[in-house]
């Protein structure tokens, strides 16, 4: 049934119009005054996503239409929509962005920009909240940037650093590659089907034949599932960008320059997830395009491996938990690409839970730590900091999935789906994917306890690390509703007679996709799967046996004779395989000196100096050497030139 | 025909106005600068009047607020003036900047201030009379009479190479315009009519299309090459670094906001409608400079050093997209052409103000010269940062509306290879953030420098100045609509004129998957029709059916 709901578009503009008071007026408002405010309009947002989520509950769909603008055949809303996937996105949304909030009011306490810090932070959940309510690819488009928009803010929040201003600039341009992609595939859309609105391109694919041949327009010689192909692949680059993927994953292990509040927050738990978001809701176009499907589940499960390779050999905290979250997200976007919609959409709430933990722990650790961030100068913090270790600890299980807490069902459920699935097309998909998944749990399990070993166990290793004191109270406060929220959401794991809660919930978001699906995805077997439930285990527990045995057991000179003994091995990995390096000699480089080149040559030179000079040159050469002499006031000449042309002239005229 | 001639007093008010600070004594700079404003605002008042008589409804007569009193009969010139949805929305923009432009150089500019006035008044009416010329003539004498101001602005009151610029600029102007005036002539001459020979653009504007494919070619050669210097497209443009640079902030100002929309108003309005077999024919020439200037404009922005160079760059790589979107020749890239021309007009002379109220301060136009003064002027830097966003087109500023209907419109179009250029064209959206966000940096953030000039925040006049231009990025961002329901009729008018003769080449191709209750029923191929009010319904019916 569908509702009008005109309250959605306060779901958005609460935080917005909070941003927009904080950012004008903030500077003369005291910190509770400015908490009021930030908090304030976001657990707004909270309470009418609940109020959605109910009314989403009794069986509604929930819209709202405002226009925006058309020209010619292009037509353009600003459109919102809440159904049963949105729902679950804004709680995720407005739920941690309140506590992080909460968390951030004694972090940034005694920041001079604090106004303006939670400023960024109401704009970020408003640039969220119409990403996820949209109900067209351009309004999306709107939210997608936005986002990026505040990432590249909050990254260069402290900007007297330019080494932070520098890494919140990456951002904003890594993701303009990706936003790139994305363009042109609502473009392509627009010129498949003539819309951008998800229930218009929902009717559309489901009514013609993917196996069509286009006769006209810009796709003509084309199928259907060709020119899909073609827009997937184009919306794969947009993904990669903005969750982080290869190979445009490189800005975010830099973004974690941002203040630890905003790494949790937008470069873990919610921003990162929209690119497996997008894909989840347009679903139905990716199911039509099964070379494209495959294209995202391999540059998902590869980067999951690849991030977790990265992360062994990373020495700060932030980074190895950043190289985690790309890799985390690959494993989303694995699943997306292998039609395990649902699966993904869990591992991105139980993500959000556990890893915005994870990140606030940390900055717990580091604020303990006056600033450290590196792990070679911590050690034996579980007695200094029994609370952020304890909470720390719940986080690190449930991704690690030692014991089946929710990153144990969910990252399983994408695992068993992989497997499950045939694939008529590409047989070898399903194995190889499954492999690197796999690959990557046991990766996992390994640099989360290497972490856990070197922060929290053994004996402190600085004085820093002996002196460190605990968070206060309200960053306390919410690491446990986060370990709290990271126990629960197993709930929605859990794998019932059924299908699991989460599946089942979001089943007839997804149910048009399965149908499309031609004839990828075999039906899920009955039962418990526990085949893979005990390799799972495993992994986790082989993963965790090794990083305690090199780091806290007998094995402690290992990591560092292994580094010896390899050293190209280690600083390769060490190093992140040269990416960054690579990137700037190929396109970075270029590009700059391209342009003075470029400049100097094409410009000032060619252009200027010899077409523009060179006409005025030549025209004045011209007039001194042919023109001047003709009146140069040598009156013997003048007189012989008018003789001879009044010659010519009678001639000519008397011919 | 000839009401309450609107027009003629949005012209020649500003000359009313340089008339009067003329007789005004020498030193009172205050009543120049006044008596300034009070015209410009004026100007403005009858601007907005205009747009409220402008009828936008699809149906309503082209050219509108017609007055037409015979000049030079013999010759058949007459003082024939009249708005249509593209000139309107130049001349918002125009009569919009020039009351800011005035109130911009109230500090950065105290010698000479009498003349300075008078010329920012005269080069007004020059710009004004120009957009609602419907004579060729008068045109051309509108279209003259802008350059000398300019040269003026330019050469009196700009920096160090002020005089190389100004004679830079006067040249390769004077070129381009030689040429139309020949064009210019061969139509008068070569296209008599019923009433004997005639410089009337509406008189001729049936007629020129008949002209064989080899003369509408040189003529379609002759008028664009003189409006591809004052856009400016590749490999045309190296007038504009040099006169932006050198010119006064709000000389830029005038030549970035309204100057070089003259050029592509002048496509609009003469080279592709008079001669569409000949601008069919020299399209992929015009795409393919297009294309290039979006690119090696933002080249040409990473190079540079200076700020104002780089902003007049980036007017080279702007300029591209606005010029992609009119060669793609349909509905949407016409728009969103047309749209994208007001947008630059804001955020680039917003841009130019605000590197000319840097100016003021540091006396440098170097970005190595400063480097984190955003804590010492945190207003300053977050106006700069607002501008910069909408320069590169982040949705929910103007910028989005009109890149996205330019790239949209050339990807579905009918140019060759239309997808690839548009993609191509595309690039320029990331390389615009490279730029500018590196100007940004380089400028506001890392450590604080130390400096010489001691650096103040914005004062009340320069955000009385700054504040409209953050509320059109707003308004023109989220509310768009307004403003592209006056431009639309006049580029559908376009399309339809052009696919009289050419209509398997211009125009939007139909979406490929054609189903009925996604897109209108399918058009007639031969000529699509008009907008009426009946389609925009039934198209806007099946376009959203209700859920």
């Amino acid at each position: 049934m569908i509702a009008l709901a005109p309250y959605l578009l306060w779901i958005p503009l609460l935080p917005l119009l909070g941003a927009l008071v904080l950012g004008t007026a903030g500077r003369r408002f005291g910190r509770s005054d400015v908490n009021v405010v930030a908090c304030g309009t976001v657990a707004g947002a909270l309470v009418l996503s609940l109020v959605a989520f109910v009314s989403v509950w009794h069986g509604r769909t929930l819209v709202w239409v405002l226009p925006w603008f058309s020209a010619g055949r292009i037509q353009v809303t600003a459109g919102l929509t809440a159904d049963r996937l949105t729902v679950v996105l804004l709680l995720v949304v407005t739920g941690i962005s309140l506590l992080i909030h909460v968390y951030s009011t004694g972090y940034m306490a005694g920041d001079p920009g604090y106004a303006r810090f939670f400023s960024f932070l109401n704009l970020f959940v408003g640039a969220m909240a119409i990403l996820v309510l949209a109900d067209n690819l351009v309004l999306l488009f709107i939210g997608w940037e936005g986002v990026g928009l505040c990432s590249y803010l909050l990254i260069g929040f402290w900007y007297d650093d330019d080494a932070k201003a520098t890494a919140g600039r990456k951002a904003f341009i890594v993701n303009r590659v990706g936003d790139f992609g994305f363009g042109l595939a609502v473009f392509g859309l627009l010129a498949l089907y003539g819309s951008a609105n998800f229930g218009a391109l929902l009717r559309a694919a489901t009514a013609s034949p993917p196996s069509a041949l286009l006769t006209h327009g810009i796709f003509a010689g084309l199928t259907i599932q060709g020119a899909l192909t073609i827009i997937g692949l184009f919306f794969l680059l947009g993904v990669t960008g903005k969750s982080a993927q290869i190979p445009l994953y490189v800005w975010l292990p830099d973004a974690m320059a941002g203040p630890t509040p905003v790494s949790a927050l937008i470069h873990a738990a919610t921003m990162v997830t929209a690119g497996v978001y997008l894909i989840c809701r347009i679903s139905f176009l990716f199911a039509l395009a099964p070379a494209a499907m495959l294209a995202v589940s391999l540059v998902g499960g590869i980067t999951a491996l690849f991030a977790a390779l990265i992360a062994f050999a990373q020495n700060d905290i932030k980074k190895v938990l950043a190289y985690s979250t790309i890799s985390q997200l690959g494993y989303m976007v694995m699943a997306t690409g292998v039609g395990a919609f649902w699966a993904a959409i869990l591992h991105l709430v139980t993500h959000a839970c556990f890893k915005a933990l994870l990140f606030l722990g940390s900055g717990s650790v580091i604020h303990g730590l006056h600033g450290e961030q590196d792990m070679r100068k911590m050690g034996g913090l579980r007695k200094r900091l029994p609370q952020t270790a304890f909470a720390f600890g719940v986080a690190t299980v449930a991704i690690t999935g030692v014991l089946p807490l929710s990153g144990f069902f969910s990252k399983d459920a994408i695992l068993g789906l992989t497997l499950e699935t045939g694939n008529r097309l590409y047989p070898w998909a399903p194995w190889t994917l499954y492999l690197l998944g796999s690959l990557a749990a046991l990766g996992t399990a390994f640099y989360m306890w290497r972490l856990w070993a070197m922060t929290f166990e053994g004996a402190p290793r600085t004085e820093a690390a002996g002196a460190a004191h605990e968070a206060p109270p309200s960053m306390a406060w919410v690491d446990h509703a986060l370990a709290f929220l990271s126990i629960v959401t197993l709930g929605l794991g859990l794998p019932l007679a059924g299908g699991a809660p989460l599946e089942r919930w979001l089943a007839p978001v997804f149910s048009p996709a399965v149908h499309l699906l031609p004839g990828l995805i075999l039906p899920r077997g009955e039962g418990v799967p526990w085949a893979t439930y005990g390799v799972a285990l495993a992994l986790a527990w082989g993963g965790l046996a090794v990083a305690w045995a090199l780091y806290v057991g007998a094995g402690r000179a290992l990591p560092a004779r292994f580094a010896g003994a390899f050293p190209g091995l280690y600083r390769l990995v060490a190093n992140k395989f040269y990416i960054d390096e690579l990137y700037a000699s190929l396109i970075g480089r270029p590009l700059w000196g391209g342009s003075r080149l470029f400049w100097r040559l094409l410009d000032a030179g060619l252009v200027d100096t010899v077409l523009v000079r060179g006409t005025a040159a030549t025209a004045q050469a011209f007039s001194r050497r042919v023109l001047k002499p003709f009146q140069d006031g040598d009156a013997q000449r003048y007189a012989a030139v008018m003789a001879l042309s009044a010659f010519a002239l009678l001639f000519w005229v008397l011919r | 025909m000839n009401g309450f001639p609107w027009l003629t007093l949005l012209v020649f008010l500003p000359t009313l106005g340089a008339i009067c600070v003329a007789l005004l004594p020498r030193e009172e700079h205050g009543q120049q600068r006044a008596a300034g404003l009070f015209f410009m605002l004026a100007t403005l008042a009858v601007a907005l009047a205009v747009a409220l008589r402008f009828d936008a409804s699809p149906l309503a007569p082209e050219f509108q607020l017609q007055t037409f009193v015979p000049w030079v009969p013999s010759l058949g010139i007459g003082y024939h003036v009249g708005v249509d949805g593209i000139a309107l929305a130049l001349i918002l923009l125009t009569a919009a900047l020039g009351p800011l432009v005035v109130l911009s150089a109230y500090r950065a500019i105290k010698d000479r201030v009498k003349e300075f006035i008078l010329s920012l008044l005269l080069l007004q009416t020059a710009m004004l009379g120009a957009f609602v010329s419907l004579d060729l003539v008068l045109f051309y004498v509108f279209w003259e009479a802008m350059l000398l101001p300019m040269v003026l602005l330019i050469g009196v009151w700009g920096s160090e190479r002020r005089i190389w610029a100004a004679v830079k600029f006067f040249l390769y102007t004077m070129a381009g315009s030689l040429l139309m005036l020949i064009a210019i002539l061969y139509l008068y001459f070569a296209l008599p009519g019923p009433g004997g020979h005639t410089f009337d653009y509406l008189a001729l504007l049936p007629r020129a299309p008949g002209l064989p494919l080899a003369a509408q070619r040189w003529l379609f050669l002759a008028f664009a090459v003189s409006f591809a210097i004052k856009v400016p497209m590749v490999p045309l443009h190296t007038w504009l670094p040099d006169a932006h640079t050198e010119a006064p902030a709000a000389g830029s100002v005038v030549l970035a906001g309204v100057l070089l929309k003259m050029g592509a108003f002048g496509f609009l309005r003469y080279a592709f409608p008079l001669f569409p077999d000949g601008a069919l024919a020299l399209r992929p020439l015009v795409t393919l400079l297009a294309v290039i200037g979006i690119v090696y404009g933002a080249l040409m922005c990473l190079a540079q050093t200076d700020m104002k160079r780089l902003v007049a760059y980036s007017s080279v790589s702007h300029l591209g997209f606005v010029m992609l979107g009119l060669s793609a020749l349909t509905v949407e890239g016409l728009t969103g052409g047309i749209y994208q021309m007001l947008n630059h007009g804001v955020s680039t002379g917003a841009l130019f103000i605000l590197v000319g109220i840097l100016y003021e301060r540091r006396h440098t136009r170097a970005m190595a010269d400063y480097g984190g003064i955003a804590k010492a002027v945190p207003a300053l830097a977050a106006v700069w940062m607002i501008v910069t966003l909408a320069s590169v087109g982040l949705p929910g500023t103007n910028g989005f509306v009109g890149e996205f209907l330019i790239l949209a419109g050339a990807w579905n179009s009918r140019l060759h290879a239309a997808p690839w250029v548009a993609a191509i064209g595309a690039t320029g959206v990331i390389l615009g953030a490279v730029y500018m966000l590196w100007m940004y940096q380089r400028v506001f953030l890392g450590p604080a420098r130390p400096a010489a000039h001691p650096i103040s925040d914005l004062s009340l006049r320069e955000w009385i100045v700054l504040a409209p231009f953050l509320a059109a990025i707003g308004v023109m961002g989220v509310s768009p609509q307004p403003f592209l329901d006056r431009i639309e009729p006049a580029a559908q008018r376009l399309v339809d004129r052009l696919s009289v003769r050419h209509a398997g080449e211009v125009g939007t191709p139909p979406p490929s998957v054609l189903r009925g209750d996604l897109v209108a029923p399918p058009l007639p191929s031969r000529r699509p029709p008009r907008l009426t009010p009946e389609l925009l319904r039934r198209l806007r019916q099946h376009r959203h059916p209700p859920r």
